[in-house]
């Protein structure tokens, strides 16, 4: 079928001209009109009319129909160019026209692109099917082509839109909070244009586009020096920075102007002038043995000896803002020195008044320096020597037998077995033979300061809220505050306890109670002056006025004990000991079993538990993580191992029956496992390693 | 210091209008007088329309002749309380104390 798409002024115009190019009268055709002409006054929007003509088949012989489409089509060509472009710049105007070449059979069915424009050639057996890229729309006869491919025939328009993108520089200029650093962030403006690549002539082709990208960083110095100017900026700039943005071809960060950071000082400390490390103990031998005889000890002072020298702190230097400000560096803390039994602190020097074993204890930037005597009893432990009590270390070089008592402020060194006795120490326990059926106890000084820290949480937390409200109360308009002059706090604290803080008296009457019970452990008098100040207030109904600066005094001290009784001590205690049958130990720092094992014993370490050997029932806790060599009973007495949520297990062969506990979490082994390493994973059940 | 009146109405009911500051000074009056007054009622209203202001001994004596006036049989309201009076109660819960119903 022969087609032409034919111009004119209006329809009879195109349909005339269409008529004398197809050499056909109007009832040998078929007329489809494309575009209605439209008029304008000055003819600049005017639109010419547009028809396509398609004769009818006629002489279906025609051997070589294209042969006579070229004339035609050529003087339509050439008539095209004599009227006015319609067509939009932005628009590449795609009018279906058929090769530049002559050699039509090579052509026939093909689609190619020459010089950004898409040309084609239908023959009767094949029309040319072009892919459509994303980012390129295709229109037909000014129908957006929503298919991926199209078929192309040469009697319709076809246009090609490419977008060209553009974006301005935009930039930002950014200071930190504290006033150390500037940023400029950039994204330079670009421009991207496209155009259609050439292709060679197929029968499928996939319009292909070619892509240029100009950058246009607009960013200019002046802005950014009024933008700093803005911001108050005076000090460290880089210029540098600002050029090198300013030439970004990629969106960046600069840092054009930083300040001088803080550097931290050295908060006091001490500086000994002896060997002070108490982690004495039996050490294992070459041949993987413990030979409990070398012990090592510590040098025992003479009096008059300067053990350390307590230093102040160091103060940081200050910093500086990009605003020309200063910057003050962290606080530095001195460190506080308490001294205990046997030592005096002249100047900055901590001296020895009595000869024995120096002893350190440090809380935060609290530290308490004390010389510590020592005991040594020669032979046995029993009813013909008596109970020991002593203030400093105790070394029994013989055995402790039934029903004795030890009872010690320093270590407890015991030589041979410990046998139903009571063990307690306020620093390590240390036996090289083993315990059966005792009691022992390490640390119960920190384990006590823990307690009471405990307790002091939620007292304290009332008692801020307490003041809160008489502070809120005395605001009230209908309340009079006359009879605080005359009867002080207490009726208004009979209503308050009456009700509001009811559990509130039964909180504190724990604290005195345990700070009464545990005197001889509390060697810091702040505990029982805490204990008497708040059972004064809440506990008994003494006729003395309390004030609220008086109320607000306590709070301060009990914030300050509750948050030293949360800070860990060095050197926390420990017990160690080769093995231990049916007994409790019970201590604030690591414990560790070193020969063959533990059996049926309870065991509280508020540090690591280590047993090298076997532990064989019982019940054993420990705060820091528990280590095991072989665990469970071969006749399936309990035995179970805990450790907080945060801790890891680790077992080397744990017999089925025996049961571990991490946080809540309970597992219990139904076979032989070896190499076991447990922890809770984050879903908040056991897993294994 | 604070002052009463009572009107007797019907069921064996007494109303007390107390007028004035309900505070330490008032503690002898309101033990030795306005409590052995009530005794023999079987329910008592305390109007605080006219009490402006309370202490703390004040709310402590209140306390007192409610919970003493329940043990011996008498049922014991309080009405009308004032706004910033009210406020002081709520923050030390003396509603809660005495039973929200005793508030009307």
């Amino acid at each position: 079928m022969q087609s032409i798409i034919s111009k004119g002024k209006n329809i009879k115009e195109a349909i005339d001209v269409g008529l004398l190019l197809l050499e056909a009268k109007k009832s040998e055709v078929n007329i489809e009109i494309l575009q209605q002409e439209t008029k304008s006054f000055f003819k600049l929007k005017s639109k010419e009319a547009i028809v396509k003509i398609t004769k009818l088949e006629q002489n279906p012989n025609q051997e070589q129909p294209y042969k006579e489409e070229k004339d035609p089509i050529k003087l339509m060509d050439e008539f095209l160019h004599h009227i006015p472009d319609p067509g939009s710049e932005s628009l590449v105007d795609l009018k279906p026209k058929p090769r530049p070449a002559p050699k039509s059979n090579e052509l026939a069915g093909k689609v190619w692109v020459k010089n950004g424009e898409l040309f084609c050639q239908s023959s009767p057996t094949h029309y040319p099917l072009v892919t459509i890229p994303d980012g390129v729309k295709v229109y037909r006869n000014e129908q957006l082509i929503t298919e991926k491919s199209f078929v192309m025939t040469d009697i319709d328009f076809y246009e090609v839109q490419l977008e060209t993108e553009e974006k301005e520089t935009v930039w930002k200029v950014v200071m930190d909070p504290h006033k150390l650093r500037v940023e400029l962030h950039i994204e330079p403006g670009y421009k991207i244009t496209r155009s259609l690549l050439d292709t060679e002539p197929a029968q499928h082709i996939e319009l292909m586009i070619d892509e240029k990208k100009e950058t246009y960083n607009t960013l200019s110095y002046q802005e950014v020096m009024d933008k700093l100017e803005e911001l108050r900026v005076k000090h460290g700039f880089h210029q540098n920075e600002i050029v090198k943005a300013m030439d970004a071809a990629e969106p960046g960060v600069f840092t054009i102007a930083s300040g001088i950071e803080p550097i931290p000082g050295t908060d006091g400390w001490i500086e000994f002038q002896i060997n002070t490390e108490t982690q004495i103990g039996p050490r294992e031998t070459e041949n993987g043995r413990v030979d409990y005889r070398e012990m090592k000890t510590i040098p025992n002072v003479e009096s008059g000896t300067v053990i350390a020298i307590v230093h102040p702190p160091i103060p940081g230097q200050p910093g500086r803002t990009v605003t020309n400000e200063p910057l003050p560096a962290p606080q530095t803390i001195p460190i506080s020195v308490q001294s205990g039994r046997g030592i005096a602190i002249i100047d900055n020097k901590i001296i020895a008044i009595e000869s024995g074993r120096p002893h350190v204890e440090k809380r935060r930037s609290i530290a308490k320096v004390s010389i510590m005597q020592k005991l040594t009893h020669p032979g046995n432990v029993d009813l013909s020597s008596g109970n020991i009590h002593f203030a400093g270390d105790v070394e029994v070089l013989g055995e402790v037998s039934e029903r004795m008592v030890i009872d010690a402020e320093g270590n407890i060194i015991v030589h041979q077995s410990v046998n139903m006795a009571t063990l307690t120490a306020s620093g390590a326990v240390l036996t090289h033979g083993s315990i059966i059926g005792s009691d022992v106890s390490a640390g119960k000084n920190n384990m006590i300061v823990t307690e009471l820290g405990h307790l002091l949480g939620p007292i304290n937390q009332d008692l801020a809220k307490i003041i809160q409200l008489i502070k809120q109360l005395m605001l009230s308009p209908g309340f009079k505050a006359s009879d605080f002059s005359r009867g002080g706090l207490q009726p208004l604290m009979n209503i308050l306890l009456e009700k509001r803080f009811k559990p509130f008296p039964a909180l504190v009457k724990e604290y005195v109670e345990t700070v009464k019970r545990n005197e001889n452990y509390l060697s810091d008098k702040v505990w029982a002056e805490t204990a008497k100040s708040l059972s004064q207030l809440f506990l008994s109904l003494s006729s003395e006025a309390i004030s609220i600066g008086w109320m607000t005094e306590l709070s301060e001290k009990l914030k300050e004990l509750h948050e030293l009784s949360q800070m860990p001590v060095e050197p926390n205690s420990y017990i160690t000991v080769p093995n231990v049958l049916s007994s409790r130990l019970y201590c604030s720092g690591n414990v560790t079993i070193l020969g063959q094992g533990s059996v049926n014993t309870k065991i509280y370490a508020g540090g690591k538990l280590t047993i090298n050997g076997a532990l064989r029932g019982g019940e054993v806790f420990g705060r820091f993580g528990a280590e095991i060599n072989e665990a469970g009973a071969e006749s399936r007495t309990p035995t179970i191992i805990a450790v907080p949520g945060d801790q890891k297990i680790y077992i080397n062969k744990a017999m089925d029956g025996t049961s571990i506990k991490i946080g809540n979490v309970q597992y219990k082994f139904s076979e032989t496992r070896s190499r076991v390493i447990a922890y809770l994973n984050k879903h908040g059940r056991i897993s294994f390693e | 210091m604070i002052e009463f009146s009572m009107k007797e109405a019907e069921g064996g009911t007494i109303i007390v209008r107390l007028n004035g500051d309900l505070d330490i000074d008032s503690t002898e009056i309101v033990e030795e007088t306005l409590l052995p007054a009530l005794e023999n009622y079987k329910a008592a209203t305390l109007n605080f329309e006219e009490v402006p202001f309370v202490d703390s001994s004040g709310m402590g004596l209140l306390l007192n002749v409610v919970q003493s006036l329940k043990e011996k049989g008498v049922h014991v309201m309080i009405s009308n309380v004032k706004e910033e009076v009210q406020f002081v109660f709520e923050l030390l819960q003396i509603p809660e104390i005495l039973g929200k119903d005793t508030f009307i």
